[in-house]
């Protein structure tokens, strides 16, 4: 009971908090997206309207699908860049380890808003160092007007921001291998790819759990960065189910907006949720 | 395992650096580059007249003021809240306990923009929208789960002999805190502080809707530079002096960043 108590009060802190910022508000977007909302004080029952409105609109289903794709790509390419680089990192000298670390760092420190300004200072085709190369290479660059292009330019510049986190969370599993592990796979001649498969790969899996979730949300929802880059064009390719919302909250359509915003909440918990039971059930243990 | 200086991981590293730094390169060079066209000097010259005239306004220096403010009260609410909670995580087994760590962590995954117009109705009527708590507090959303994870698993790192000698010397919880567990896990906290005054320093949606008429962030400053004529050398000067507080956390937690990202099953 004393324990219960005292196990109680070291969480309250955070639970008030938590509580305010998080439940709350999400309940209040709950409440929103039954209503049909002119303003705070004019707001009527609807029921499901809206997400049946949403659920069989073209607009929501081409912005979910676009959505999952993006978020694909950046795993497909992120996840294995990251561990990669991280597996090279942890063989090197510690100061040059730390100094790679620190390097893959700096990107997470810049504000997201300024991310898609220098990048697109970056391929200016006049004062951009890589528009100027990109020109004299000969090769038409135009993220305004093609769609893969404005695809590969937001790629790119998301891997360049995230790519830190991947490496930071994969080279603190690395490192927690003791270095007899090791010791003893060089004497059995182990092969570089059975030192991954059975040595690396296992320690990698319990913290890439997390990174893999993180990079799926936060790519799924992926907002200020590409809405930046070009607005969710050329002709829509690049709007992505959070700039979908962010039109419904700028034209002041609420219940609409809380409706769409749940429904993203919705397809997070579901990963989340799918995600855990397969790597617990994988582990063998809750 | 070997570490060295083997030639293949240093073309490797070689790289890295180049995708890295390019674009911070392009826009330190912009950043000293007179970029509109001014009397008696040309476009394109070097100088240092986008730093000046950042000193020159009163609201690029308030926007750093602040940000500063909101960054550093979040870093103390998530250590504040955070520590006590990731103690109890640590050394405290309770049916769901886990559960509700992972719930937590949750709430960091739930995206700012599905919360942004139910919070800012809700801190609009406690008198918190213009104010650097608002802001320090709706960070938490996403930072506290984060601070809680990272002190978790160092916590966890430390011995439980550790709490039990201290209680035996008749340290109450409050003084153990102080006197041990802080000194013991220091590392940590500077790392959890790290990821929270980054991830709170760099996030535009919350700190967009919740400064109305005042107390504008400098992401926001960064923002309203963009007119029908954008000083791109003054965006780029800004944003140089907006890296400086985050490099500057990168050196102090240079040597534990790779740390305390474990978790226990």
């Amino acid at each position: 009971m004393r324990q219960a108590l005292t196990f109680g009060a070291l969480l309250l802190p955070a639970l008030v908090v938590m509580g305010f910022v998080a439940v709350l508000p999400l309940l209040a977007v709950f409440n929103y997206s039954f209503h049909d909302i002119f303003s705070l004080d004019q707001a009527y029952w609807i029921g499901l309207e809206w997400y049946q409105e949403i659920v069989t609109s073209d607009r929501f289903l081409s912005s979910l699908a676009r959505s999952l794709l993006f978020s694909g790509v950046i795993l497909a390419i992120q996840i294995p860049l990251g561990i990669a680089l991280a597996l090279v990192l942890v063989r090197l000298h510690p100061v040059l380890r730390t100094f790679g670390l620190m390097l893959v760092a700096l990107p997470l420190v810049v504000p997201w808003n300024m991310i898609p300004m220098i990048w697109l200072a970056l391929v200016n085709p006049d004062t951009g160092l890589a528009g100027r190369a990109i020109e004299g290479m000969g090769w038409a660059f135009d993220y305004k007007f093609t769609a893969l292009h404005t695809w590969a330019l937001i790629v790119v510049m998301d891997t360049w921001h995230w790519i830190g986190l991947v490496v930071i969370l994969a080279c603190a599993s690395l490192s927690a291998i003791p270095a007899p592990l090791y010791r003893a796979a060089a004497i059995d001649g182990a092969s570089r790819l059975a030192v991954f498969r059975h040595i690396e790969l296992p320690r990698l899996a319990g913290g890439l759990a997390i990174v893999l979730l993180l990079r799926f949300v936060d790519s799924f929802m992926i907002y200020t960065e590409a809405f930046a880059i070009n607005a969710g064009g050329p002709n829509a390719a690049t709007t992505f189910l959070s700039l979908d919302l962010g039109e419904d909250i700028k034209a002041y359509s609420y219940g609409s907006a809380a409706a769409r915003a749940m429904l993203s909440f919705l397809v997070v918990v579901t990963v989340v949720w799918a995600f855990v039971k397969i790597t617990t059930r994988d582990r063998g243990q809750a | 395992m070997r570490t060295g200086f083997h030639p293949a991981r240093l073309l490797v590293l070689a790289m890295l650096a180049l995708f890295i730094l390019l674009p911070l390169v392009q826009t330190v060079v912009l950043s000293f580059l007179n970029t509109l066209p001014r009397d008696g000097l040309a476009e394109g010259t070097p100088s240092l007249i986008n730093y000046r005239n950042i000193f020159a306004s009163d609201d690029l220096r308030a926007s750093l003021v602040n940000s500063g403010v909101y960054v550093l009260l979040n870093v103390a609410l998530c250590l504040g809240a955070g520590l006590p909670a990731a103690y109890a995580f640590s050394r405290y087994r309770f049916t769901g306990d886990r559960h509700l760590l992972l719930a937590l962590l949750v709430f960091r995954m739930t995206p700012p923009v599905v919360l942004s117009l139910p919070i800012f109705i809700l801190f609009a009527q406690v008198g918190l929208v213009n104010s650097p708590i608002g802001i320090a507090l709706v960070h938490c959303l996403f930072n506290l789960p984060i601070a809680i994870w990272i002190l978790e698993s160092f916590i966890s790192a430390v011995p439980q002999e550790l709490d039990e000698t201290a209680f035996i010397d008749g340290h109450s919880l409050p003084s153990f805190f102080l006197r041990h567990l802080i000194p013991a896990i220091a590392p940590g906290i500077g790392v959890a502080a790290f990821f929270c005054f980054s991830f709170s320093w760099v996030e535009v949606v919350f700190a967009r809707i919740l400064t109305v008429t005042g107390g504008k962030p400098i992401t926001m400053a960064i923002n309203a530079l963009f007119t029908f004529q954008t000083d791109i050398g003054l965006v780029m000067a800004m944003t140089v002096i907006s890296l400086i507080p985050g490099v500057a956390m990168i050196w102090f937690v240079r040597n534990h960043i790779a740390r305390g990202f474990t978790i226990r099953a």
